[in-house]
C-alpha cells in the first residue's frame, strides 16, 4: 500500500476534530477531501504532516508506520504540504523561495558530503540551479523569479506555495484548499499545472470545498463532516450522496 | 569592485599611522568585530537573540587561559580547548532551549539565565579562576612567522595584524557560511520556521548548528581578548557585555557580514573621543541603540548601501 491512513483521530479538550478518519491513497492517483468549513479537513492535513501529533490511530507510509514523526521527517519521507494561507519567507525574492525549498533535494543529491560543499562550492549546483528554473516555469512564475514574494498576487503567492513543495519533490503532494481564494483564470491555470504533476507521476491529495473544481480533477472523493468521513467513492457519486448534500446545504425538507 | 579589497587600506593603515591610541582601538575593534559578527551568524541571519554570547566569550577566555596555567599547553592550543569546551556547553544549552522550542523572548531569557549560571560559577569557584580578583594574565602567546621563527606576539602592531587576519578568517568563513546552502536554512528559519519545517529542514539542527558557529567564534575571540589586555574577570560574562555585543550588531548593521564590525569600530572608538563615566557609557550606548532602531533599522550599513543581501 502506498499511503495509509488508519483511524486517524485528533480531539482539542472536548471536541474531536477528526473522528476515527481511515482511507488509502494508491500511486499515481488524485484524491479529493471534500467538507463544508469546520469539517476538520485541515486538521487531517496537518496531522498527516506532523504539525499536530495525533491523538489515536496510525499513518502508514509504503508499510512503514510512520505516525508521530516531525515535519521535516515527513516532507523528507516524500509527503509535503502547501498551506491553505500562502506562507512565505518575507524579504526573499520568488526565486530564493525556491532555493530554499532545494535543501531535500540537494540533501539527497549529496548527502552528508553537502558539508564539503560550505568549503568548497559544489559542482552540482548547475543541476540545481536547472530544476529551480523548471519548477519556476512548470509554476508559471519565471517571470516574477527575481520580485519579491510579497509583491505576487494572491494566485501567485499560493502558485509559489505550490513550487517550494515540487521543489521537495513530493511522492504524494498535499494541497490545502489550492483553488480558495484564486480568479477564474488561475484557478484553470492550476488545473493545468496539477495535471501535469500528475503526468509526472505525483500523486495528489487535495482538500477543496471548491466542488466544481475538484469534482474535475480528482479521480477519488472522500467527503468530511464534523470530523469523520461519511462518503467515499468517484467524485460524482460522492457529490450525489445524501449525507454529503446535508452536510453542505442542511436537511432536506419534503 | 570586490568587497575583499577594502581589508587591503587597513594592512597598510600602521605603516602610516603613528599614533599608538589609535591602533588600539583598531585592535579592539578587530577582536570586538570578531565577537559581533560571529554573534550576528545566530541573530541576524538566523534571528536567534542570544543572550549567552558573552557568556560563550567569557568561557573562552577562562578556558584559554585556565587550560594554559593548569596543562602547560601554548595559546594556540589552549585556544582550540576553548573553542572546544564552549562549543560543549553550546550544545547543552542549545539542545535544551530549542528541543522545547524556545523562540524570542523565551529564549533571550532562558539564554541570560544560562550565562549568569556561568557567570556565578566562575565569581565564586575562587580557587580555580580566583573569582572577582580576575587574573593576570602572565604568559605571552607565540607565533610562528616564516624566516623568523617563534616569537612573542608583543606590541600594538603585532596585535593589530594578528587580530586583523583572525577577523578576516572569522568574516571569510561567516560569508561562506551564509551564502551557502546553509545560510538559506538559516534564513528560512529567521524569516518562517513553521515553513522551513514543512520544506524538510530541521530547523532544531540548523538552530544549533548556527548557535555552534557562533559561540565557538565568541570563544575564539575572547582568548584574543584576554591576552590583549592580560587580564580577566567575570565581567566578561556580563549582561553589559552581550547588550553591548547586541548594540554592536545593530549600530553596524546586519548585513552584510561585516557590517557589525563598524558598529564594533564606533562604539569602541567613542569612550575615547568622548571621556565618559562608566553610568554615562551605558546610557549613551542605550540613546545610540534607540536611535539605530528608529533611524537606521539596518544600521550604518543599510544606510551606506541599498543593496539587499539575503544569504
Amino acid at each position: 500500500m502506498f499511503f495509509e491512513v488508519s483511524a486517524l483521530s485528533k480531539r482539542f479538550g472536548g471536541l474531536t476534530a477528526v473522528d476515527d478518519v481511515s482511507f488509502s491513497i494508491a500511486r499515481g492517483e488524485i484524491v479529493g477531501i471534500f467538507g463544508p468549513n469546520g469539517s476538520g479537513k485541515t486538521t487531517l492535513l496537518n496531522l498527516i504532516c506532523g504539525t499536530l501529533p495525533p491523538s489515536g490511530g496510525r499513518l502508514i507510509w509504503k508499510d512503514q508506520d510512520v505516525t508521530g514523526r516531525a515535519p521535516h521527517q515527513v516532507a523528507e519521507l516524500g509527503i509535503v504540504k502547501t498551506f491553505q494561507n500562502p506562507q512565505l519567507f518575507p524579504e526573499l525574492s520568488v526565486i530564493e523561495h525556491v532555493w530554499i525549498a532545494a535543501h531535500l533535494r540537494l540533501k539527497r543529491m549529496l548527502g552528508p558530503r553537502r558539508i564539503a560543499t560550505l568549503i568548497k562550492p559544489a559542482r552540482d549546483d548547475g543541476k540545481l540551479q536547472q530544476q529551480v528554473e523548471t519548477v519556476l516555469r512548470l509554476c508559471r512564475l519565471s517571470e516574477a523569479r527575481d520580485e519579491p514574494a510579497l509583491s505576487l498576487s494572491y494566485g501567485g503567492e499560493k502558485m509559489l506555495g505550490v513550487a517550494m513543495a515540487l521543489m521537495c519533490e513530493p511522492e504524494l503532494l498535499l494541497l490545502d484548499e489550492p483553488a480558495t481564494g484564486l480568479g477564474h483564470n488561475e484557478i484553470s491555470n492550476l488545473g493545468e499545472v496539477l495535471r501535469d504533476l500528475r503526468h509526472h507521476g505525483t500523486t495528489l491529495c487535495i482538500i477543496d470545498h471548491n466542488v466544481g473544481f475538484l469534482g474535475e480533477l480528482a479521480d477519488r472523493a472522500i467527503a468530511m463532516h464534523h470530523g469523520s468521513k461519511i462518503a467515499e467513492g468517484t467524485p460524482s457519486a460522492v457529490l450525489t450522496n445524501d449525507a454529503v448534500i446535508e452536510a453542505y446545504l442542511g436537511r432536506r425538507h419534503a | 569592485m570586490r568587497a575583499e579589497l577594502l581589508w587591503l587600506p587597513l594592512f597598510a593603515l600602521p605603516l602610516v599611522l603613528h599614533n599608538e591610541v589609535a591602533l588600539t582601538i583598531l585592535v579592539f575593534t578587530f577582536i570586538l568585530g570578531m565577537l559581533a559578527v560571529s554573534f550576528n551568524l545566530i541573530f541576524g541571519y538566523t534571528g536567534q537573540l542570544s543572550m549567552f554570547h558573552a557568556a560563550a566569550f567569557g568561557i573562552g577566555a577562562y578556558a584559554t587561559e585556565l587550560s594554559m596555567t593548569n596543562l602547560g599547553v601554548s595559546f594556540w592550543t589552549g585556544a582550540v580547548i576553548a573553542v572546544f569546551i564552549v562549543s560543549v556547553i553550546s550544545l547543552c544549552v542549545g539542545t535544551v532551549c530549542f528541543r522545547f522550542r524556545l523562540k524570542e523572548f523565551y529564549f533571550a531569557i532562558v539564554t541570560l539565565a544560562c550565562s549568569e549560571i556561568v557567570r556565578l560559577i566562575i565569581l565564586n569557584w575562587s580557587g580555580f579562576t580566583n573569582g572577582s580578583l580576575g587574573i593576570n594574565l602572565t604568559d605571552t602567546p607565540t607565533l610562528w612567522l616564516p624566516g623568523r621563527g617563534v616569537v612573542p606576539i608583543v606590541g600594538t602592531r603585532m596585535w593589530y595584524y594578528l587580530a586583523l587576519v583572525a577577523l578576516i578568517i572569522m568574516v571569510s568563513v561567516c560569508t561562506r557560511v551564509v551564502h551557502s546552502w546553509m545560510g538559506r536554512n538559516f534564513a528560512a528559519i529567521r524569516l518562517n520556521d513553521e515553513l522551513a519545517d514543512t520544506l524538510g529542514i530541521n530547523v532544531f539542527r540548523y538552530k544549533l548548528v548556527s548557535f555552534l558557529i557562533g559561540n565557538a567564534g565568541a570563544a575564539v575571540a575572547g582568548a584574543f581578548y584576554a591576552f590583549y589586555l592580560s587580564y580577566i574577570e567575570p565581567n566578561y560574562l556580563s549582561i553589559e557585555q552581550s547588550l553591548a555585543i547586541i548594540a554592536m550588531v545593530l549600530l553596524g548593521g546586519r548585513q552584510p557580514v561585516a557590517g557589525p564590525i563598524l558598529g564594533a569600530f564606533v562604539l569602541t572608538a567613542l569612550p575615547h573621543v568622548i571621556e565618559f563615566s562608566a553610568e554615562l557609557r551605558v546610557l549613551t550606548y542605550g540613546l545610540i541603540l534607540i536611535f539605530t532602531i528608529l533611524l537606521m533599522p539596518n544600521g550604518i550599513m543599510g544606510v551606506v548601501r541599498r543593496q539587499r543581501h539575503v544569504f
